[in-house]
């Protein structure tokens, strides 16, 4: 499990702040509280994935100009993986090697929003720790609107300073002598058989959201990440010579990323349903080429209850350096010779997900308060079935049986 | 197809130029009292809701990409 003192001191502290923000809400014109959790169940013979994330979020607006928040989030992780990843030409039991292991990640973050008239300014910091990885980010966003409202434009900034926990080898060291880590005993410590790799982050962003009719809008967004460090898995061992020989994963060091998104929404009066429909282009130096297409309706079944339906498409190709197999003889210069990956989103994939979303709301009257506490409170339910194909991926040559994914979500909030 | 054509990639380029060109002309204007069905939440193109945080965050760790999500944006903008 993750430092324990220290996520005791988290949650004191988020608990000191929610009472501090608690009182000021006393005095504020509106403060809400949200509190998500989510379940993850990935099922498998062999390596099955369950993660459980529940979140709290608490944001109160002091003044008309200025809104605090605060949130706390985990990530609740256990399950089996295989520590080695070999091809089909493998002689290495690959399907043997899974292990077990259980996870936790907290995250706590803060910040703020600042609103003038038209335009509105945000910042936040998140930290985040569990017992192999540790996270600082820093975040800006600035938004305006003009031509009447119709046109939004919002930029945004984030800035993160990462670190984890690999087996102490030294920079000189060739790759193919890396070894991969066994456990997380010693991480961020002064043990001498560990060390901390460092990981930055820049992530740009910019959206445009254009308002056409009283029933259409459309919004644009484009992204862009520059990644810098140790990006592999510091547990993940690749069979990379026919003998059997294994190293740690070794990926490049930096990677940018682009990506542009189009997305419309269409009221259609008749049906009394919103339709949406999106896609997604996104391209990366890695030579990972990615596809999504989603569509989606929402629609009000009751005056206080709405329900989504959502279908989803996503293609990718592979990167440069994937190969199912690394012990075919590649040139030493080449990518797959230089670089070595076990990683399945880095193979050749596509996924088809469809889910939907329940939101059941109560809107509270001047002087009747919803559970004579609230001015709004609602709940929400979904599920979502996420189905992925490998198109070249294996454990030794076999199809893992790890490719469909359930997740179940539920939600309150509520605002006072 | 590994990517998209050129002919594709020229056309998106080409639709997004227009209709940047249009908004920015004003040629669309929705006024104040006509945003009601844009300010209800179906039309949001970011809820925040917690199943799509939860979603996004599943298929970041499941997928080679990431970015191009939604932002804020299609309120109301009554006042």
């Amino acid at each position: 499990m993750a430092d324990q003192p220290g996520v005791r001191r988290w949650l004191a502290a988020l608990l000191g702040l929610s009472v501090v923000v608690g009182a000021a809400s006393a005095h504020a014109q509106a403060a809400s509280l949200d509190l998500n959790s989510a379940l993850f169940v990935e099922p498998s013979k062999r390596s099955g994935l369950t993660v459980w994330n529940p979140s709290a979020a608490l944001a109160v607006t002091p003044t008309n100009w200025l809104t605090v928040q605060g949130g706390y989030e985990a990530d609740i992780v256990s399950g089996a993986s295989e520590s080695v990843k070999g091809g089909r030409l493998s002689s290495v039991d690959i399907v043997s090697s899974a292990t077990h292991f259980s996870d936790a990640r907290h995250a706590l973050t803060g910040g703020f929003t600042v609103t003038r008239a038209s335009t509105h300014l945000s910042g936040s910091y998140t930290y985040g720790t569990e017992h192999d990885y540790r996270s600082n980010a820093f975040a800006v966003s600035a938004g305006t609107d003009f031509l009447q409202k119709n046109t939004q434009i919002e930029l945004s900034y984030g800035r993160g300073f990462d670190s984890v926990c690999t087996t102490a080898y030294s920079a000189t060291d060739a790759p193919s002598s890396r070894l991969a880590l066994d456990n997380s005993q010693g991480c961020f410590t002064d043990d001498k058989k560990r060390a901390s790799r460092e990981i930055s982050l820049n992530n740009f962003q910019v959206g445009w959201t254009q308002t056409w009719t009283p029933v259409f809008a459309t919004q644009m967004v484009l992204s862009a990440a520059l990644q810098h460090g140790f990006l592999g898995n510091p547990y993940r061992s690749v069979v990379i010579a026919s003998a059997g020989d294994q190293a740690l994963e070794n990926h490049p060091e930096n990677r940018a990323r682009a990506a542009i998104g189009l997305r419309g929404k269409y009221y259609v009066r008749n049906l009394q349903t919103a339709f949406s429909a999106s896609a997604r282009f996104y391209r990366d130096t890695w030579d990972i080429f990615g596809q999504t297409y989603e569509v989606d309706a929402e629609r009000y079944m009751l005056p206080w209850l709405r329900v989504l339906l959502r279908a989803r498409y996503y293609t990718q190709t592979k990167a440069l350096f994937w190969s199912d197999d690394y012990t075919g003889g590649e040139p030493a210069t080449g990518p797959r010779g230089q670089y070595w990956s076990g990683d399945r989103e880095l193979s050749p994939l596509s996924s088809y997900l469809v889910g939907a979303r329940a939101v059941a709301t109560r809107e509270g009257r001047p002087g009747q308060r919803v559970f004579g506490l609230f001015l709004s409170f609602s709940g929400s339910v979904g599920f979502d079935l996420l189905k992925t194909n490998l198109r070249d991926f294996t454990l030794g040559g076999h199809a893992p049986d790890d490719t469909l994914a359930l997740l179940w979500s539920l939600g309150v909030r509520g605002e006072f | 197809m590994k990517y998209l054509p050129p002919r594709v990639v020229k056309a998106l380029g080409l639709a997004i130029g227009t209709l940047i060109l249009v908004a920015s002309a004003g040629c669309a204007t929705v006024r104040p009292e006509q945003r009601a069905i844009l300010a209800d939440p179906t039309m949001q193109f970011d809820q925040k809701a917690a199943d799509q945080a939860a979603l996004e965050h599943v298929l970041d760790n499941r997928e080679g990409s990431t970015g191009g999500g939604s932002v804020r944006g299609g309120g109301c903008g009554c006042n």
